[in-house]
């Protein structure tokens, strides 16, 4: 299918795309899931701001405490990256499972988590790690808390004049961390993701993609898990989606699955 | 010493052609004003149409006219005028015959406008409206209407269930060890990537030109001819290239007719093109329901043996497919009873699809042997050596040639079978369960008789025309290898043009007996123009040749030479030009010997090793390995044999683990009428294919010996993925396809 006509325009620093993204329109990252959005009409934004080429946005540092990613950078660039592979490896890992090589190669972290997809990958991960989300607007910079940040099905708290600029990680020393997936043969996309960090003192974070229509941390089951109970009130706080990929039965059975191997991959 | 190019994996001849966009399709072809036609679709399955609003549609720009039964030109009246060469028995469906919905999905108009958008648009604007009566599409819940199919004209291919031998009740009764089991399939639909397209070039005159999607360029124009009382010379159907047909192309399908009708009422080139949810409103792959009793002897000999099918068709024909024949040809049973029945419902009649009846029957037998052999404590390979026979038992009559035994052996070698642990899931790393299975495929080697024609012009190049078609299975390569041997030329030197009714007449692309057919007909043609050749020769003066005969002679680096002493050699280059500055032209028709062929069963054999690995919690099979060796004659092109049996194996893998198209009983409507819920493997989900040739001579089915492989290569894999699921996970499943949740 082909796209509707639109206007493009490029940014060239963060300070340009805000004022570009006040006069409407949506911001244009590695277009993976927009264009195709925009093909079948499910989007149809009048102009692309087209963020891909900000320098700004790129580079992965340390900063303190914290491994700070560029809103910019690929899902290639995070996995392959030296840094992100020594301190936070479950991105690595999860990153390097994402789509195909040319998904990895185009895609953002940025883009993934303002699309906000409930069967990313990304969106696990990083309410499972405890990152922060820092977002550029017309007010200037703030930080928002992943779990914070999903509010529904595609839905998020970045406004529509707010550009994602980094992602935070607190990096923990001693911490064992996983992302483990049920991949949908053809796309990757998760039918179920499910991440887990345990921290050094051995209490654990939870996390899902894929099981509801928004990514949770799963709360009820880090309670039990951290009070030394066995998991057993796996999703029971939300609404489990059903489609044609997997009945709701089957999707809590593969949330279980999943919950018990990543838990196994921290032991 | 003159064998220069069959036997060696040359790439496709036409491969860049398609790569680069040159080779063109029916849809790509197009005429000066070309109309197109948009197909509306029945939304019930069974009633009558009340009324049809056109007003919106014909209000639009652009649009020509929308044809319905109730405006359509008069046609043909009797049945026997809309029979394809490939019509089962029965009544033909007619589009825009009358008000009658037989089907969900039928063609009820088309709407012909100046571009396909405005088709498209217009289509979406006509209103119809019907009266609804009662549908049956279930087959489970109509079992009871089963019968025996009608007999139309005796069939060659498609032989009726084998007679009884023995007493089978007497046998199983006191058989020692019993097995009753039974296997249930699905509807399934081709699917090719290429979607059924018509154009219909109006010539002046009114003559037609028509690009057909179509596997037999011939049977097109023999319908249109029919249907429309055009004579044959003023129809050709041209059909140079085939994005996939896998059977659906054997019968013209509805948009031939409607971009033919429209034409011809127009005066005006027309094409129509269905959309990926019409390709789901002409054949398929009927479900079956298939019983199999077994009795045996504790040591494995089998005692008796009963086979039964029952499939879907339509209220309109009778499909057959071979279902049960040749589980009583595979093994020795002496007492053995065979059934195939069929229910009619409302649904379009089914359609050969890849190695049809036989994927289903051996899926069945070789899940049944596999079931036996677990009874037995049997090893499942023992087994089938065990029955195995020389001698097939139906016809009571030697096989042209068989060597199903060296490719159990070689396959299973290639495997490792041995190493393998008998017990149901006994192999197993961490939460995977892998599992080994095999089973056996057999299929036809038919030949039929085929027209070519060979030129060799002034500048010694040669060119061959058959009006066969080639898929993709290679036939424009193998057919170019064979003129190139038989001619002694290099494969630059040589043109094979196919798919034209221009053409020498050849029959459909399907059965897997292009190879053979068209082949000996190419082989013998070229040898008809290197008579003239040697007619050339010994006319010169002084020749060498003169008291030379053709068997005295070979083609070789462009030249003739004689056997008995190879320097005496005549360039090919220097015959023509003794031809009076004229090419050579030959055509040869290749006839089948049916007194020598019909002493003899004639099948392909393979045998399938198979290894899944199936996620315990989750019920994900991945075929992670998979053997198979064919037994088909002589290989004329390895490579391209290769990938007719992968593309088979992949095809096995979807039917034993993902494909099923799904209807809603309640609407009698497909759900998955799309290639995103059709699924089909991706691939992630292939891994190892492994093909062995096993050298087999075979001096009866053709003068190459050689047998087709466009359908072996699919017809033991699901059986053998089901047993492999069987010894990984310890559950048998009687249904597919195998998804996960049966494994639940």
């Amino acid at each position: 299918m082909i796209t509707y006509p639109f206007q493009y325009k490029r940014a060239g620093s963060i300070s340009e795309a805000v004022a570009l993204l006040a006069e409407g329109g949506k911001a244009l990252s590695g277009g993976h899931s927009l264009i195709p959005s925009m093909k079948l009409r499910l989007n149809a934004p009048d102009a692309l701001v087209d963020v891909g080429r900000i320098a700004e946005l790129k580079g992965i540092r340390l900063d303190g405490n914290e491994l700070v990613i560029g809103a910019g950078s690929t899902h290639g660039d995070i996995a392959s990256s030296g840094l992100v592979q020594q301190h936070v490896p479950m991105f690595a890992e999860g990153a390097g499972h994402i789509g195909d090589p040319a998904v990895r190669n185009r895609g953002t972290i940025g883009g993934s988590l303002a699309h906000a997809d409930p069967s990313a990958d990304w969106p696990a991960m990083v309410l499972a790690a405890d990152a922060t989300i820092v977002v550029e607007g017309p007010s200037g910079s703030r930080s928002i808390k992943a779990t914070d940040f999903f509010t529904s099905m595609f839905e998020t708290a970045l406004a529509a004049d707010e550009l994602i600029t980094e992602v935070r990680v607190p990096v923990e020393n001693g911490a064992r961390m996983t992302y483990q997936k049920f991949s949908q043969p053809a796309s990757r996309y998760a039918i179920v993701g499910c991440a887990v960090v345990k921290s050094a003192d051995g209490k654990v974070r939870v996390a899902f993609s894929g099981v509801s229509d928004t990514p949770f941390r799963d709360t009820a089951v880090e309670e039990q898990l951290n009070s030394g109970q066995s998991a057993t009130s796996v999703a029971s706080g939300v609404s489990v989606m059903s489609d044609h990929y997997a009945s709701e039965e089957y999707r809590r059975h593969l949330a279980n699955v999943f919950l018990k191997r990543a838990l196994n991959a921290v032991a | 010493m003159h064998n220069q190019v069959i036997g060696k994996p040359i790439s496709r001849v036409d491969g860049r052609a398609k790569v680069t966009g040159k080779a063109k399709y029916a849809a790509e072809f197009t005429a000066p004003d070309l109309l197109h036609g948009v197909v509306v679709s029945s939304t019930i399955t069974k009633g009558r149409i009340t009324h049809i609003d056109t007003g919106d549609a014909l209000a639009l720009d652009g649009v020509v006219k929308v044809f319905t039964h109730q405006n359509r030109p008069k046609l043909a009246w009797f049945d026997m005028s809309y029979k394809d060469l490939d019509a089962p028995p029965g009544s033909p469906f007619r589009p825009l015959h009358n008000d009658r919905i037989k089907y969900n999905g039928q063609p009820v108009a088309l709407v012909v406008a100046e571009t396909f958008e405005q088709a498209r648009y217009a289509a979406s604007l006509v209103k119809i409206e019907y009266a609804q009566e009662p549908h049956e599409t279930d087959l489970q819940h109509h079992l009871d209407t089963a019968r025996k199919p009608a007999s139309g004209l005796a069939s060659l291919l498609k032989p009726p269930p084998p007679k009884a031998r023995g007493n089978f009740d007497k046998a199983f009764t006191e058989a020692p060890v019993q097995l009753s089991t039974g296997y249930v399939h699905g509807f399934e639909h081709h699917n090719p990537m290429e979607l059924f397209s018509s154009t219909v070039v109006y010539g002046k005159d009114g003559k037609l030109t028509i690009y057909d999607k179509t596997q037999g360029a011939p049977n097109s124009q023999f319908y249109v001819s029919q249907v429309f009382n055009i004579p044959f010379r003023d129809v050709r159907v041209v059909s140079p290239y085939v994005g996939g047909g896998f059977g659906s192309g054997l019968r013209p399908q509805y948009q031939l007719f409607l971009a033919v009708m429209a034409a011809r009422e127009l005066k005006q080139s027309v094409r129509v093109s269905l959309t990926r949810q019409q390709m789901f409103t002409f054949g398929h792959r009927p479900a079956t329901v298939q019983h199999i009793d077994l009795g045996a002897q504790p040591d494995g000999t089998l005692d008796a043996l009963r086979h039964a099918a029952t499939a879907e068709t339509s209220r309109f024909e009778d499909y057959i497919e071979v279902v049960v024949n040749w589980s009583g040809a595979l093994y020795k049973a002496p007492n053995a009873q065979f059934d195939y029945n069929v229910v009619p419902l409302d649904q379009y009649t089914p359609l050969d699809m890849r190695a049809p009846g036989g994927v289903t029957g051996m899926s069945a037998i070789e899940c049944a042997m596999d079931e036996l052999s677990y009874k037995l404590g049997m090893d499942p390979l023992e087994l089938r050596l065990k029955n195995y026979t020389e001698e097939d038992p139906n016809e009571k009559r030697p096989f042209s040639s068989k060597q199903l035994r060296a490719c159990y052996q070689q396959a299973a070698e290639r495997f490792g079978w041995t190493k393998r642990s008998p017990e149901p899931r006994s192999m197993r790393e961490g939460h995977t369960l892998i599992g080994w299975g095999m089973a056996t495929g057999v299929w036809d080697a038919n030949q039929l008789p085929a027209r070519a024609e060979a030129v060799l012009t002034v500048n010694g190049k040669l060119r061959v025309s058959s009006a066969t078609a080639d898929i993709g299975t290679g036939t424009y390569t193998i057919m170019t290898q064979i003129a190139a041997d038989t001619l002694g030329l290099p494969l630059e030197d040589v043109l094979f043009r196919l798919g034209d009714t221009d053409m020498p007449l050849a029959p459909f692309q399907g059965g897997s007996l292009t190879a053979g057919t068209v082949g000996s007909a190419v082989k013998i043609v070229c040898e008809d123009l290197g008579k003239e050749l040697l007619k050339l020769a010994r006319k010169m003066p002084n020749s060498p040749f003169a008291k030379a005969k053709f068997d005295d002679v070979f083609f070789v680096e462009k030249q003739m030479r004689l056997k008995a002493d190879p320097s005496v050699r005549i360039d090919l280059q220097t015959l023509v030009d003794q031809n009076g500055g004229r090419a050579i032209r030959t055509t040869a028709t290749s006839m089948t010997n049916s007194l020598k062929q019909g002493k003899y069963t004639r099948y392909a054999h393979s045998a399938v090793f198979v290894e899944v690995q199936v996620d315990e919690d989750l019920g994900t099979v991945k075929v992670t390995r998979a053997v198979t060796a064919v037994a088909a004659g002589r290989i004329l092109n390895p490579k391209t044999a290769r990938s007719q049996i992968i593309g088979g194996m992949v095809w096995g893998i979807s039917k034993a683990l993902e494909e099923e198209t799904v209807m809603d009983h309640r609407y009698g409507r497909f759900m998955n009428h799309n290639l995103a819920e059709y699924h089909v493997p991706v691939c992630a989900d292939i891994h190892e294919l492994d093909v062995l040739f096993v050298e087999e001579h075979d001096d009866v089915v053709n003068p190459l010996g050689v047998k087709g492989v466009g359908e072996i290569g699919i017809v033991g894999m699901p059986a053998a993925i089901a047993n492999a699921i069987f010894h990984a996970t310890g559950k048998r499943v009687h249904e597919l396809p195998i998804t996960l949740d049966k494994l639940m």
